[in-house]
């Protein structure tokens, strides 16, 4: 998987091997992410969760290069189309940005600027890759950038500041600004957090189109496993600035083998789930990247610890390795059968129909 | 919005009337006697009432306050002895409304004698607010973006010391050193545009501008660096890097944008306080704006000029709020004047 | 920070401006150098002003230095004070206007002067009679001429009233009123005469010292309007006609005058073409004048300033600037007035009277460059001056002596005084320096610096000082305009006021001397009972003199003939000042 070739074709479009984080402040080094490695593939889908403070922001800030350059330590690679990124000046990092590489943030009231029309917002994000266009051209784009995105009339709303516009349709400037340059990867940052149920389906399905449309590779950072399901081929899990499994979406999805994965399952409001099921919040608070938990970062807050024979749990830390179901599906967990414990004792009390169903 | 101004000028209005009343008040309870000035060097007892009659003095203040808003809203005639006005019809002064007062002392209405001095307070205000602006913008960008470096700590430091001289102070200094003994620039005399063109009016403000300058350099780096941070750690700061665009862009375009909507309301308040005059800087210099004409009104007892100047300066300062208010819908899109 | 119109305008400021004598009698002072290079017409003279004047009407000048340089370039009046060093001749009127200096009756209760023929104002017309006597009836319209000095009030036979002239001026007089001042003022062809309800002995000296008998051209007068406009008949006239009162004014030749007229060697040289004054009305306006001057750039060479060398600086002066300067004794004393409210006991008095450290006062203003000690109130250079024999003695305090009579007094020791005074910082060591020696033989001081509000504060009669510091300088040479002004209690003290009278002090022996001054027919007399006025007032310690103040000038190197007189209250004869060409 890490193809030494130069061409992205025949391999993935981002590779990021073995990345660490690193905030130095006053207070002790915060390890934002540790020893990250995971590639997404044009046309594909990767979703990474994670409780706030698990890295998966962090990481792909690094990809576009926004850590502030003079108070992070960054180490391992991050390629780019097979072109290695890290270390490069900025500069080059700004020519990727937004042209290669765009992101839609979450909270698009917050991330718009305030104080400028939508459309020049976008004609600027035009302009910045594109310096031999015109004014004009940059406009024309934009519109039908709106247009794509399912504004109407987007002629007259171009003229609109971003106050004007609803929470969806403002996440759909959002994306439209993202795409305007046909970025290759999308990185979006929980992007249908803050909006209602019906939005957030509409603003995905927007999102899944584009992606067939332009073949571009994306990155859906979010908390929530549910957009996950609908949404990702691949999935990983972080915790404590580590991925704690991964894999394809189904294997996670279906077979997971890490309890902090259960317990971001047990934790999915599911409007069609039936009433029998619970919804588990997962017990304790996440881990201060200053000081992490020894051993198992999660292990504090896991109700399986005692299945782990001597405190292994909270002295070693469990290596990232195959799980049960496949080659492809990963996790970091001591348990010896996490298989059995999740059918025996996870899955009756979130989803007791799945249990039937699986029998 | 227009009933929004309407509004805020009728409790201007109001704000105004009280500011006299308080001027006059003020001034009626000082133990200095505004006849001793205009009586002479050698003036007895006697002599000194019928010049405090002459100038009005010798009536009940609020006979002379409703006097003086009378003048205001529809003007007077001068001097204010009826007869004396009949016996000597060429002599009479009209003074058209709103009729801010008349100095006996100087035989000039206070319109005239603010029409003398403000544009010279203007002047020296609005070369002043280039400089501290631009001075005040571009080294508080300079700290912001080199936050806790030590050009930061130069920068807000430096300005620092300026900022604990006394104006007093750093005018004398330049006008000592740099006009009179080292000869640098020639020695600052107003000197309007009408007459010497642009380059000498303004060549003429420099030491004077500077000096004011200088006073709210400090203040405006220390705000330019705090707004301009506080808006490179908002998201949409974020999004326009992630948008690719130049450092450049993102900072004096985004931030600074976001940064000036307090820096607009502060600079508004403060330019209207400076054209109340700026006493001291115009007293140095011997710029005869506001300043001066409010010292040496109050020096002798000038009643009818401290309270006009006093008028005029509240009414800048109102009317400065509200066009601040409004100059803020158009700042910041989000705003709705109502 | 002392304001500057106060000092001008205060009605007895310290630095009183009277027009009055001054270059010291004979005199251990530098005296003004006479003049760098010979000088001869032409040039432009600058003159710097160190604040505004405050008026340009020649009714409304009460400001010393601009009667007497208006007097030598604008203003002619009908006699003047000739540019004679010498203090007796310096302080004897000359004709001006008029053919002579004035014919008394026998009571000089009555002037008579012929006016010249040929002497014009700048627009061509003849100076008349009734341009005389317009212009002394303007004093009397004192609700709107104001300012100026108003002595033709009281001594002018026009009809009165409770003591109060019942002619109004020349704008509201009813034609009977004004019938009764013409005859006062009588005009007879060129000749006019003045005449007076009581003896006025010294009116030539008054008429050529003050601007208030000057003529006034009826149909140029617009009242208050009047205040900045200028009607020249002078050497000089002022170009545009306005003074700004901010900015000052050029002075250019008159036409219309003929020097055949004149008395250029004594009254006038008139050698600049052009004269130009302007203001510099900032607190710090002498300290940059003589900056500039020290310098020496540009046009700085042909100026002259009325802004003094602050102490401060003097020390710059030195070398080539020195040649350029001048130390020279001025027409102003200043004085330490008892509370006769307060300090009633007259061994008190007398304990603080010999206890008092002149020689540190001077010391602490700046030194001998600043002042001499004054053995009385009156400035040694006025006409029948003499010491007076309360204030003799060494000037370093005596505590010995002051110790012994407050013993005597009674009083309980320490006895508690107040001093107060203009606050300034040398002001402030001057003080510093008499509460050092008083409360060594005795006295409990409480220092009591004012602000602008100094001369309003001491002139209540209810006042808590029992001290206070002040000056004066006369308005002509004669005692007439110091001891009556400042002493007599009668126009000054009233219930709510005390007026120039700061002390409050009344007494009718001294009022008695004033009276007989008043009414004497010749100055021998007038000055006999002054004398003696003089006398009872140190025999009350009605005050205590301090000193006599110095001038300290700077010029321009191209200045020539720079000098003061008498005439010129010792501020620069600008009669004499000419530039190099």
């Amino acid at each position: 998987m890490t193809s030494p070739s130069n061409s992205f074709d025949d391999g993935p479009f981002l590779v990021v091997d073995d990345l660490s984080v690193r905030f130095p402040t006053s207070d002790g080094v915060v390890s934002a992410v540790s020893n990250l490695s995971y590639e997404v593939e044009l046309g594909k889908t990767l979703g990474i969760v994670g409780e706030s403070g698990s890295g998966k922001s962090v990481s792909s800030m690094a990809i576009l290069g926004l850590h502030d350059r003079r108070s992070t330590e960054l180490s391992g690679s991050i390629r780019v189309g097979g072109d290695e990124i890290l270390g490069k000046g900025e500069e080059a990092m700004r020519a990727l940005r937004g042209n290669d590489v765009a992101m839609i943030f979450q909270d698009a009231l917050a991330a718009l600027h305030p104080y400028f029309r939508i459309g020049k917002q976008l004609t600027e994000a035009y302009l910045a890759h594109h310096p031999s266009a015109s004014k004009r051209d940059a406009e024309k784009r934009a519109i039908e950038m709106l247009d794509r995105v399912g504004i109407p009339q987007p002629d007259m709303r171009f003229k609109d500041y971003p106050h004007q516009f609803s929470g969806g349709m403002r996440q759909r400037v959002m994306i439209a600004m993202a795409l305007i340059n046909d970025p290759k990867l999308v990185i979006a940052d929980e992007p249908t957090t803050a909006l209602d149920v019906t939005v957030q389906a509409q603003i995905l399905d927007l999102l899944q189109d584009l992606q067939r449309e332009f073949n571009s590779a994306i990155i859906l950072i979010t908390h929530d496993l549910g957009v996950v399901a609908e949404f990702a081929d691949d999935v990983m899990v972080m915790y404590g600035g580590r991925a704690v499994e991964k894999g394809p979406a189904k294997d996670i999805l279906v077979r997971p083998e890490m309890p902090y994965t259960w317990g971001l399952l047990s934790s999915i409001p599911d409007v069609e789930a039936d009433t029998n099921a619970k919804l588990i919040p997962i017990a304790g608070n996440p881990p201060s990247l200053l000081n992490l938990p020894s051993g198992c970062s999660f292990h504090p807050r896991c109700p399986h610890t005692g299945k782990v024979p001597g405190n292994l749990c909270s002295t070693e830390l469990p290596e990232l390795l195959p799980a049960r179901s496949g080659p492809t599906h990963f996790k970091r967990c001591h348990l010896a059968d996490p298989e059995a414990v999740y059918r025996e004792e996870v899955l009756p009390e979130i989803a007791p129909d799945l249990l039937e169903e699986d029998r | 919005m227009w009933a929004y101004v309407v509004r805020r000028c009728l409790v201007g209005v109001a704000l105004i009337m009280a500011l006299t009343l308080i001027t006059f008040a003020l001034f009626f309870a000082s133990p200095v006697d505004p006849a001793r000035f205009a009586c002479g060097k050698n003036c007895s007892a006697e002599q000194r009432d019928v010049t405090r009659a002459a100038l009005g003095y010798d009536k009940p203040f609020v006979v002379q306050w409703a006097g003086y808003l009378k003048g205001l809203a529809v003007g007077r005639d001068f001097p204010l002895d009826a007869e004396q006005r009949a016996a000597a019809p060429d002599q009479v002064t009209h003074c058209a409304a709103p009729c801010l007062g008349y100095s006996h002392l100087d035989s000039k209405t206070v319109n005239e004698m603010v029409a003398d001095a403000l544009p010279i307070t203007a002047s020296l205000a609005i070369v002043a607010l280039v400089m501290w602006l631009i001075g005040g913008v571009l080294f508080g960008i300079l700290a912001a973006i080199h936050q806790g470096s030590l050009i930061d700590r130069g920068v807000v430091g430096g300005t620092l010391v300026i900022y604990a001289f006394p104006s007093f102070a750093i005018a004398v200094f330049l006008l000592q050193y740099v006009a009179v003994k080292w000869g640098i620039v020639p020695l600052p005399r107003y000197t309007e545009i009408a007459d010497g063109g642009l380059w000498a009016w303004f060549s003429n403000l420099l030491l004077p501008a500077l000096t004011l300058a200088l006073l709210y350099l400090a203040g405006y780096v220390r705000m330019t660096r705090a707004f301009v941070l506080e808006s490179l750690s908002e998201d949409y700061i974020r999004t326009a890097k992630a948008k690719g665009l130049k450092s450049r862009t993102v900072v004096f375009k985004h931030a600074l944008r976001a940064a000036l909507t307090p820096l607009v309301t502060m600079t508004g308040l403060d330019f209207a306080s400076l054209l109340g005059g700026a006493i001291i800087t115009e007293r140095v210099f011997t710029y005869h704006g506001l300043g001066m004409l409010t010292v040496d009104a109050n020096n002798s007892s000038d009643l009818a000029v401290l309270v006009g100047i006093v008028l005029l300066a509240g009414m800048i300062v109102i009317i400065a709020n509200i066009v601040v208010d409004v100059l803020y819908a158009y700042i910041d899109p989000r705003v709705k004047v109502a | 920070m002392r304001s500057k119109l106060r000092r001008i305008g205060a009605a007895a400021a310290a630095a009183g401006l009277g027009l009055s004598l001054a270059a010291c009698g004979g005199s251990g002072s530098d005296d003004a150098s006479g003049g760098d290079a010979e000088g001869s017409k032409g040039g432009t003279l600058h003159y710097l002003l160190n604040a505004p004047i405050e008026s340009a009407d020649p009714q409304r000048v009460y400001y010393g230095f601009q009667l007497a340089s208006w007097r030598r370039t604008l203003y002619r009046g009908l006699v003047a004070f000739p540019m004679d060093k010498d203090e007796k001749a310096g302080n004897t009127p000359v004709a001006d206007l008029a053919t002579d200096t004035g014919t008394p009756n026998e009571d000089a209760s009555s002037w008579e002067f012929t006016i010249k023929d040929g002497v014009k104002w700048e627009d061509g017309s003849d100076i008349t009679c009734e341009d005389f006597r317009y212009g002394a009836s303007r004093v009397f319209a004192n609700d709107v001429i104001t300012g100026g000095p108003n002595y033709t009030l009281s001594y002018l036979d026009v009809p009165q009233k409770d003591g109060k002239p019942t002619y109004p001026g020349p704008y509201k007089a009813t034609p009977e009123q004004q019938a009764e001042f013409d005859k006062a003022i009588a005009c007879d062809g060129n000749k006019i005469t003045y005449n007076f309800n009581k003896p006025w002995a010294d009116f030539p000296l008054a008429a050529a010292g003050m601007m208030m008998t000057d003529p006034y051209k009826e149909s140029f007068d617009e009242g208050p309007k009047s205040e900045w406009k200028v009607l020249a008949n002078g050497p000089y006239k002022l170009e545009g006609g306005v003074w700004d009162k901010n900015k000052g004014g050029t002075m250019v030749r008159n036409e219309a005058y003929d020097e055949k007229t004149d008395d250029p060697e004594k009254l006038r040289l008139a050698l600049p073409d052009e004269i130009v004054w302007s203001v510099d009305g900032s607190d710090e306006a002498s300290e940059i004048i003589n900056q500039r001057l020290i310098a020496d750039s540009g046009d700085d060479q042909y100026a002259i300033t009325t802004g003094r060398v602050p102490a401060t600086m003097l020390q710059q002066v030195t070398g080539a600037v020195e040649e350029r300067y001048s130390n020279v004794l001025s027409p102003y004393v200043r004085y330490l007035v008892l509370n006769a409210k307060s300090m009633t006991n007259p061994k008190v008095r007398e304990a603080l009277k010999v206890s008092t450290d002149i020689d540190s006062v001077i010391k602490a203003q700046g030194g001998d460059k600043i002042g001499v000690p004054a053995e009385s109130l009156v400035n040694p250079v006025t006409p029948g001056y003499q010491d007076n024999p309360a204030f003799e003695g060494d000037n370093a305090g005596d505590v010995e002596a002051a110790k012994k009579l407050l013993e005597e007094s009674g009083e309980k020791l320490p006895y508690p005084i107040q001093l107060s005074y203009a606050k300034s910082p040398t002001n402030d060591a001057a003080m510093g320096a008499l509460q050092q020696k008083w409360e060594a033989a005795g006295f409990k001081v409480t220092l009591d610096g004012l602000g602008d509000t100094y001369y309003d504060v001491i002139s209540k009669p209810d006042k808590k000082s029992d001290v206070m510091l002040a000056g004066w300088g006369n308005d002509w040479p004669s005692m007439m305009t110091v001891m009556p002004p400042l002493f007599d209690s009668r126009p000054n003290v009233s219930a709510t006021d005390c007026n120039n009278d700061y002390g409050c002090y009344h007494s009718d022996e001294f009022n008695k001397k004033l009276d007989e001054a008043a009414n004497a027919s010749d100055l021998d007399a007038q000055i006999k009972a002054l004398q003696e006025s003089d006398e009872i007032l140190g025999k009350d310690v009605a005050y205590i003199p301090l000193y006599v103040e110095k001038f300290n000038w700077l010029r321009g190197s191209k200045v020539t003939g720079f000098d003061v007189t008498p005439a010129s209250s010792s501020y620069p004869e600008i009669g004499l000042i000419g530039v190099q060409n």
